[in-house]
């Protein structure tokens, strides 16, 4: 259930509606309280990231899907991790490519963690949970 | 045009020579005249002595508007100055053999036109003089079956690429709610509704593995790694190791012969050992199943077979069984897509060899395929 501290900021880049209601779905099922803000394309991403009057503090965790409108998710993480204020956030990639150019691609510019879209749901909410305890364990460490 | 004498000689054949030689002259005359390939016979200095009809068809010219005009004519422009020496030096080493060998090769039509041509030649020692038999195929038909070819593969590849990307990421949302469905609500709902639920995953589920086979059929073809010497005992050790869990499950014995060099693709090999091997265990009859891999040699050319004692298959489906999604046994029976044989096909005729099986109903298959000895001697 909800540990005694504040919610944690999670940020889904995503352009499937569908995937992302998945996500939210997943995320109810969460022991972690959480908040979770949507940008639809790469543009829209890097907006709300770096203009501060957007309605999202700054973000724990990036979930960021590769195959996005206007901005590709590649170049999303490539400024993302190009930028000093945002640099340290954590970027989880989700994408249905389990070709590994894609995943070594991903680590090179900086990703933290690679997941496949599964097609099993419950692996799916399998991922999300070990997300958590990815976040309760190591990436607690770079919160400020 | 010059009619030296073994024009004239050459001629006379053509046109009716002496009685002794009568009926070979006329049956060669009528073997040339039928030929399906444009028939020219040049002299030692290029000079055209005998055309068949065909030639007359292809290069619109009436046959003595041909006989004793220089060949060069048939030749275009652009190669016409270097062509007598080209000439020259198949006189100096006369042998039969094709024209240009790796080059394109062009005749002209009356009309100019360029045609696309492949060129045997033939050298003849007759009493008559020397001369060479040229034989000319307009390869046009060829090519355009070639260019229709190649457009339909890319439409294959373009169409695998539609496949995987965009109908998987739809039939992905529908797997993912459908399940959701199940996970959250399978308690709320009666056993109609879980029932209707299941079918509906098992569907999906069945429609991915469909799509994922297909997407491995159209593999062999445009991702495959090239053919060189492979260690066909390695690619079976590799093979043996991934099918480990399924043979200790059903406790099946596989032996081999000492396997061979063969060119071919290792990967696809595997991927050929698996998928027979794979089927001697699925299609077991009530003994625990035994595979044995054979290896014989004809020539060049390695014959492998896998042989099982499982349930075997009726002679009537002996082909079908290849092509794809193909299924003797409803799924209840056997599980699987109907694609694993076409795959094997595939992967064989992609290495120049045939896959066959033979079957008695109730004991056991063997299946071959013939490869490519690596060391190439026969």
């Amino acid at each position: 259930m909800a540990i005694a501290a504040p919610p944690i900021e999670i940020m889904l880049i995503e352009d499937n509606a569908a995937d992302v209601r998945l996500t939210v779905e997943a995320l109810k099922d969460a022991r972690v309280a959480n908040r979770l803000h949507v940008a639809r394309d790469g543009v829209e991403a890097i907006r709300m990231l770096t203009e501060p009057d957007t309605a999202m503090p700054r973000p724990d965790l990036i979930l960021l899907d590769l195959n996005l409108p206007r901005k590709d998710g590649r170049d999303v993480l490539k400024e993302i991790k190009q930028d000093e204020a945002l640099r340290h956030i954590p970027v989880v990639i989700l994408s249905t490519s389990q070709a590994e150019q894609d995943i070594l691609h991903s680590y090179r510019l900086g990703a933290n963690a690679f997941i496949t879209k599964p097609v099993e749901i419950d692996q799916f909410f399998e991922a999300m949970r070990s997300l958590e305890q990815f976040w309760l364990t190591v990436a607690k460490l770079t919160r400020p | 045009m010059g009619s030296g004498r073994s024009h004239d000689a050459a001629r006379g054949a053509e046109t009716g020579p002496s009685p002794p030689s009568a009926p070979a002259d006329r049956l060669f005359r009528l073997v040339v005249e039928s030929s399906p390939n444009g028939v020219v016979m040049v002299d030692r200095r290029g000079t055209i002595v005998l055309v068949n009809r065909e030639t007359e068809r292809l290069f619109g010219y009436g046959r003595d508007e041909l006989v004793g005009q220089s060949v060069e004519q048939l030749v275009p422009g652009r190669f016409r100055a270097s062509h007598p020496a080209t000439r020259q030096e198949f006189f100096a080493n006369p042998q039969s053999r094709a024209m240009g060998a790796g080059r394109d090769l062009f005749g002209v039509h009356k009309d100019g036109t360029e045609i696309p041509v492949e060129i045997g030649l033939n050298p003849i020692d007759a009493e008559e003089g020397f001369f060479v038999l040229a034989s000319v195929i307009d390869i046009r038909p060829r090519q355009q079956a070639e260019a229709e070819l190649r457009r339909s593969n890319e439409e294959l590849e373009r169409f695998a690429y539609v496949v995987s990307h965009d109908l998987q990421e739809p039939l992905r949302t529908v797997s993912s709610y459908v399940q959701l469905l199940s996970r959250r609500y399978r308690d709320r709902l009666d056993t109609d509704a879980v029932d209707f639920i299941d079918f509906a995953v098992g569907g999906v589920r069945r429609m991915q593995h469909l799509i994922a086979d297909l997407l491995l059929f159209s593999r062999v073809g445009t991702r495959g790694a090239p053919l060189v010497p492979t260690d066909m005992q390695a690619a079976f050790d590799n093979t043996l190791a991934g099918l480990h869990a399924a043979l200790d499950e059903s406790q099946a014995t596989v032996t081999a012969d000492p396997l061979p060099m063969v060119i071919a693709d290792a990967g696809q090999l595997a991927q050929l050992l698996t998928n027979l091997l794979g089927n001697a265990l699925k299609f077991r009859g009530t003994e625990a199943p035994r595979a044995h891999v054979g290896a014989t040699r004809a020539g060049r050319t390695w014959t492998i077979s896998v042989q099982d004692n499982g349930i075997g298959i009726a002679p009537e489906y002996f082909e079908r069984i290849f092509v794809i999604f193909q299924r003797l046994h409803s799924r209840e029976e056997y599980a699987g897509t109907g694609v694993g044989l076409a795959i094997c096909k595939k992967i064989v005729e992609r290495h120049g060899g045939r896959i066959w099986v033979d079957s008695t109903p109730g004991h056991g298959a063997r299946f071959s395929f013939t490869l490519p000895a690596a060391d190439g001697v026969s």
